[in-house]
């Protein structure tokens, strides 16, 4: 071998072994080099919200002398997607981080991202924060996988009382309901529904759950696990539904083509009558319309096979990052989240913990229902997009918005979706 | 004293490289590496082949962003850079007042692209939007759409704010273009007789065939590369009406956690993108300046 040969190689191998650093492939990032900074990772949930982080952070530096509490916040998208699996890899890896349960826990666990907390929530430090069933939606091959922090209800049907009672319509209750709802609103040139599904989620959602009320709970998570396929009887049915919606005008035109955000002020600004979005509406619209004066139903009972009182939500949480070196000083924070002191201060911020102690705050009344109803509820449905594989919860998604803007029919729609998934 | 003088361009080059390499090279390897895997970003990278080529390649939705990407190029190449040259030719006819115009119709050019698809996301608004209100107050309900939301308008939609951002860049390359032809040709015309069209036509158009060519493949191979306002405005909606391979290879990689499928759609990507420029600089180089189309 030549000198420059040798040479030519052991600049190659420099060169690989750099870029290696500086892309950081080396598997991914285990909680940073700081090993004095605790690393926070989460979708950003507002200023009301961030200040109580902000304030639990320097509880957790007052006590844990030279170390700092590090908080990133991001759009809540961009996290979901693209955000946390680049931070899991980078040098920076978060500590802790926000999670959904369901599909999504279980990938972070199989990846070696979550740690095992079943000590942490047994004995020291969250012991006795919380009742033990509500570990288990976070409990991954018998582990506990994460510390849960809130409940969703990912969708029920809002309304506007006041425009509701002047077209003299009562908040529906049956399919049948919905339906003449939508006439009656629509023909005084009001709309009846607001959705903004440009990103799909918003009314893949609500009609991912009204799909299970109509195939029933068991046929639903079997295809969305991918133990069955969509195109059959009940799912066409379902989507027969779906139709129905858009032949009486119930969406906006405009659905599929603005974002949640524009869905909403749709509903704020007093242009739709009712809006099918999750239980985070209510500190959203106290916000930004506080004159508003609304309420919910559940939605609708459909004629079909399923729990016409099933609930679609997911429980939301936070991971320790297995790969941390920290994961103590984590569970102590964890804890410290979850005492009575700043359950109460999240309660004030209008998002009520899952902790014990926050039967005893004072909760907006629709929220403290909207518990009730997670509680209460006969049969919880999980979102498609957080309880199972994110790639056939769009595919389903697209259907779903297919078949609401008169793209597809039923059946052309269901064979898409089969079609794409392989 | 021979052997210093055959290292020292290297030397020169030496920090280049390395920027091109780690910029460039390594990053195009790399994507080279994983689109023969299976891989989700960060757990367990499995190999699989060719499996993603053959998989991309029998692909609707992956043919299909094709479609949408070169119709809107063609789109583009109409809004962008016949306008263009249009405006320059205009500019450059007319002295009085040029400045300001050129200003003005540049601006766009200047704003971030996401910028700008908030700005026209929100003209498109079905419900709240100006452009729907113009047609309101002008008594054309009847036209009113949802532009963003409907298949058969939602990629025009994207092409004209993509028109109106780079139509401006275009008139500024061939106003220069046209500023380097020698005045005694265009005098010599109008001494002829030819008019304001005819030397537009005639004579600058055919003299600035070098500046044409550059501007279409900056129009073609930027279009292959479009991404942020479709990303913005539609994401790929609506029902996949303005998916284009960046937005679904994007998707498949960020949303949907396939590094080694979103990473076999960029080479493909790459490589369509790396032909058409190569066919269009030999076209350039095969048809000599001023030569007549």
């Amino acid at each position: 071998m030549t000198r420059s040969r040798k040479t030519t190689i052991t600049a190659l191998s420099a060169l690989s072994a750099a870029t290696l650093a500086l892309t950081g492939c080396a598997g991914g990032g285990g909680g940073g080099s700081d090993d004095n900074v605790l690393r926070i990772a989460m979708g950003s949930p507002g200023e009301a919200q961030i200040r109580v982080w902000d304030q639990v952070a320097e509880q957790f530096e007052a006590a844990h002398e030279g170390m700092t509490v590090e908080m990133n916040y991001q759009d809540d998208d961009l996290y979901q997607t693209i955000g946390l699996p680049n931070l899991l890899n980078g040098r920076n890896a978060p500590d802790i981080y926000f999670e959904w349960a369901g599909s999504r826990l279980e990938q972070r666990v199989s990846d070696g991202f979550a740690a095992d907390l079943t000590d942490a929530v047994e004995t020291e430090p969250i012991a006795g924060l919380f009742d033990e069933d509500v570990f288990t939606s976070v409990t991954v091959d018998g582990t506990v996988a994460m510390v849960p922090h809130a409940a969703d209800v990912t969708n029920v049907l809002w309304y506007n009382k006041q425009i509701l009672a002047d077209a003299g319509v009562t908040p529906p209750t049956t399919w049948d309901e919905l339906l003449a709802a939508c006439d009656t609103l629509d023909a005084q040139g009001i709309i009846p529904i607001a959705s903004g599904n440009k990103d799909l989620w918003a009314a893949g959602n609500w009609l991912a759950h009204l799909a299970s009320r109509v195939v029933g709970e068991d046929a639903y998570a079997q295809a969305l696990s991918g133990e069955t396929g969509f195109s059959s009887p009940e799912w066409e049915k379902a989507l027969g539904y779906v139709k129905e919606l858009a032949d009486h005008n119930c969406v906006n035109e405009s659905a599929n083509a603005v974002d949640d955000n524009e869905g909403a002020q749709l509903f704020f600004q007093g242009k739709a009558a009712m809006h099918a979005i999750g239980s985070w509406l209510v500190s959203w619209a106290i916000d930004e319309a506080p004159d508003l004066d609304f309420d919910y139903v559940n939605l609708p009972a459909m004629p079909g096979a399923g729990d016409q009182d099933s609930v679609i939500g997911v429980v939301t949480g936070y991971v320790v990052n297995a790969k941390s070196s920290k994961q103590d000083a984590a569970a102590e924070f964890l804890a410290l989240l979850n005492n009575d002191e700043n359950v109460q201060a999240f309660i004030a911020a209008e998002l009520t913990p899952m902790a014990l102690s926050a039967s005893g705050g004072e909760i907006d009344s629709r929220s403290a229902d909207l518990i009730n109803m997670l509680e209460t509820a006969p049969a919880i449905v999980l979102p498609p997009d957080t309880g199972y594989d994110l790639e056939r919860a769009n595919a389903l998604y697209t259907a779903l918005a297919e078949v609401m803007g008169g793209q597809s029919s039923p059946a052309d729609a269901l064979a898409g979706i089969d079609q794409k998934l392989g | 004293m021979k052997a210093n003088r055959a290292v020292t361009p290297y030397l020169f080059l030496g920090p280049a490289l390395l920027v091109f390499g780690f910029a460039v090279v390594l990053p195009v390897a790399m994507t080279a590496v994983y689109s023969l895997t299976d891989w989700n970003g960060y757990g367990s990278m499995t190999f699989v082949g060719l499996d993603n080529y053959v998989k991309a390649l029998g692909d609707s939705l992956f043919r299909d962003s094709f479609a949408h990407v070169i119709a809107y190029i063609a789109a583009t190449l109409v809004l962008e850079v016949v306008i263009g040259l249009c405006l320059a030719g205009l500019v450059s006819a007319r002295r009085r007042g040029s400045l300001w115009f050129r200003v003005a119709i540049f601006t766009p050019v200047m704003l971030p692209m996401v910028v700008v698809a908030i700005l026209w996301a929100f003209v498109y608004n079905a419900d709240f939007g100006l452009l729907n209100a113009a047609l309101e107050a002008a008594g054309l309900q009847n036209l009113q759409k949802v532009w963003l939301g409907d298949p058969s308008t939602a990629l025009l939609a994207i092409s004209v704010t993509s028109g109106w951002v780079y139509a401006g860049f275009y008139m500024t390359i061939f106003y220069a273009a046209f500023n380097q032809i020698p005045s005694e040709v265009v005098e010599a015309a109008r001494l002829d007789g030819a008019g304001e069209w005819q030397i537009f036509r005639r004579i600058k158009v055919p003299m600035i065939r070098s500046a044409v060519t550059v501007a279409v493949l900056l129009c073609v191979t930027g279009g292959f590369q479009g991404f942020d306002l479709f990303y913005v405005m539609t994401n790929g909606g609506p029902y996949g009406a303005t998916e284009i391979p960046t937005t679904y290879l994007v998707k498949s990689v960020f949303t949907f956690g396939n590094v080694g499928y979103g990473s076999a759609m960029a080479v493909l990507l790459t490589a369509v993108v790396v032909v058409v420029g190569l066919i269009l600089a030999r076209f350039n180089r095969q048809r000599p300046e001023g030569a007549r189309s």
